[in-house]
């Protein structure tokens, strides 16, 4: 039950919230599942893939194309944004079960994210091409999420059932077993693990996560465009990742919301804002390269995870 | 009784290397059956074509009658084969509570939905599978490291809790790769203790790999040599110490 006290304190941001802050927070949401999904593959199964903007953009697309095109309503496109993401996820983890890992891995990856921007770019009677695509206003079970604070209790209804599903898995034997075949693939084999079924199971349940992410993200900024699925969002989910904990939950909400507020932050000072951003995540990430969550666990052991450790 | 690991006549073949050449072996319920010889005689590649790891030229290995070379790692594991690795095969981020909760993983009794959704049934599971790593773990002498991470465990720490991750879902079949490495000696006495009560009071057929040999003399009931990929003498340790043939293999010729 604990779990739930974080997300039902969060029901009050939108009493002290002006739209723009609230708008921030609504991405924050974004990120969570972003960061979430990608540190299953990254932090959780230790493979270097870099499709995660791919997911995310398939996700945003699928959602942005069932809603433009075939009128759908927002609530009926999440799912199948989800698993629009989990089918690129499966094309990732065959590569990676190939025995196409580490470096390899992470080109075939960004190459893939590369050729699906192109096919945004060149697909332009379904993708609008980079001019984008409008996405419609959202139904969300015939409650129309037509202002910030809107679209966050939605948000927010979401993120908090799939973080806790996603909990769940963490902390069950596919979690266990997930983490078993990033520290020692052949061993966890020897123990009756079939490792080849949780590698695919890990990419795919990323791509379903950050899936789902896309189809938030179009419907909060209302277009889908080629240039929001590039290298520097890869950077930032990275980025999210690292800064947060890589394998950890706790973290990677925590990478998530830092790294939304951050760049938001530093938009003030004009000119200055990349040096800021990038000079204070070097800094961090020396100081501390377990990340927040380590730093969140000392202060308070509460939040101490399984197969996640602070040294 | 009829055995229940039997080999006969496995031949394993490395890009023009024969590692191992028409070896039959076979171990029984209760029993600890060691394989001695030289570096570079075969004994591994033994376990890794026993476990899955390397397939087999020629032969057969059955289990309990059942042949079952040519299935993967995990489903001969899956048929109740359990082994350690000779440079140590632990999870080292993971508790020794948590390594010992992945060699139960196929004994958990849990969905995917029922994880996902976090029911009831699938909650009992989990805590069911604790209990019994931890009593596992007492059983074994080794309570006090259950929730130490791995990494930073001593070598015989980490190579107790590899055995007891091994033996966690009660394999019939359990393979120990030198298990007594850098050990020190009153180490050693005690994984002589272990390995008998895994054999006599768990009834685990032991096949153990060790280059120990005042080891291998306290623990085996019976020991098998291999040389050059051949197996060149096989009985109780009292014949094999004076067996002329082993004398050679290990001091070469006189």
């Amino acid at each position: 039950m604990r779990f739930y006290l974080l997300p039902l304190a969060a029901c009050a941001i939108p009493l002290a919230a002006n739209p723009y802050t609230q708008f921030v927070v609504n991405l924050m949401l974004v990120y969570i599942l972003v960061a979430v999904g990608f540190n299953l593959v990254l932090g959780n199964l230790g493979q270097l893939a870099f499709a995660n903007t791919a997911l995310f953009g398939i996700g945003a697309y699928a959602a942005a194309m069932l809603m433009a095109h075939a009128g759908w309503p927002f609530w009926a496109a999440i799912v199948p944004a989800g698993l629009a993401g989990a089918a690129a996820g499966f094309l990732a983890s065959v590569t990676a079960l190939r025995g196409i890992r580490v470096y390899y891995l992470a080109i075939v990856t960004l190459a893939f994210g590369e050729l699906l921007r192109w096919t945004y770019i060149h697909g332009e009677a379904a993708t609008g091409g980079t001019d984008g695509l409008a996405v419609p206003k959202a139904d969300f079970f015939g409650i129309a999420l037509d202002s910030e604070t809107a679209r966050f209790y939605a948000f927010l209804l979401i993120v908090t059932v799939m973080v806790k599903a996603v909990s769940n898995l963490l902390r069950s034997k596919i979690g266990r077993a997930i983490v078993a075949i990033r520290d020692n693939e052949l061993a966890s084999a020897s123990l009756a693990i079939p490792t080849g079924r949780y590698i695919v199971a890990a990419f795919v349940l990323s791509g379903f996560v950050v899936g789902v992410a896309g189809s938030l993200f179009a419907v909060l900024i209302g277009r889908v465009i080629p240039e929001s699925f590039g290298l520097i969002e890869l950077i930032l989910h990275f980025a999210m990742v690292l800064v947060g904990g890589l394998g950890s939950l706790t973290g990677s909400i925590l990478g998530a919301v830092a790294l939304t507020a951050l760049p938001e932050y530093f938009r003030r000072f004009p000119g200055l804002y990349e040096m800021f951003f990038g000079g204070l995540l070097i800094v961090f990430l020396l100081a501390q390269p377990r990340g927040l969550a380590a730093l969140a666990a000392r202060w308070w052991p509460a939040l101490r995870e399984r197969y996640y450790r602070e040294n | 009784m009829a055995a229940l690991l039997e080999l006969s006549g496995v031949s394993v073949r490395f890009a023009g290397l024969q590692a191992l050449s028409g070896v039959n072996l076979s171990a029984r319920g209760g029993e600890v059956r060691a394989v001695i010889g030289p570096n570079g005689a075969g004994k591994t590649t033994l376990f890794n074509a026993i476990s899955g790891y390397v397939p087999i030229e020629q032969g057969s290995i059955a289990l309990g009658g059942k042949p079952i070379h040519g299935l993967t790692p995990h489903q001969i594991a899956a048929r109740g084969v359990r082994r350690t690795f000779q440079n140590g095969g632990l999870f080292p981020e993971l508790t020794a509570l948590e390594n010992v909760l992945a060699g139960l993983h196929s004994r958990i009794d849990a969905g995917f939905a029922g994880i996902l959704f976090g029911t009831r049934a699938a909650r009992a599971a989990e805590r069911e599978a604790v209990q019994r790593a931890r009593a596992l773990l007492e059983l074994l002498g080794v309570s006090h490291l259950a929730d130490r991470v791995v990494k930073e465990m001593s070598g015989g720490q980490q190579r107790t809790i590899e055995i007891v991750r091994a033996v966690a879902a009660e394999p019939p079949l359990l393979l120990l790769d030198e298990p007594a490495v850098g050990l020190a000696p009153p180490v050693r006495t005690q994984l002589v203790g272990l390995i008998r009560r895994l054999a006599g009071e768990m009834g685990i057929a032991v096949l153990l790999i060790e280059h120990a040999m005042e080891l291998v003399m306290a623990a085996a009931d019976a020991i098998a040599v291999l040389n050059g990929g051949a197996k060149i003498a096989e009985g109780p340790p009292a014949a094999i110490r004076n067996d002329p043939a082993v004398l050679e293999a290990y001091l070469g010729h006189a």
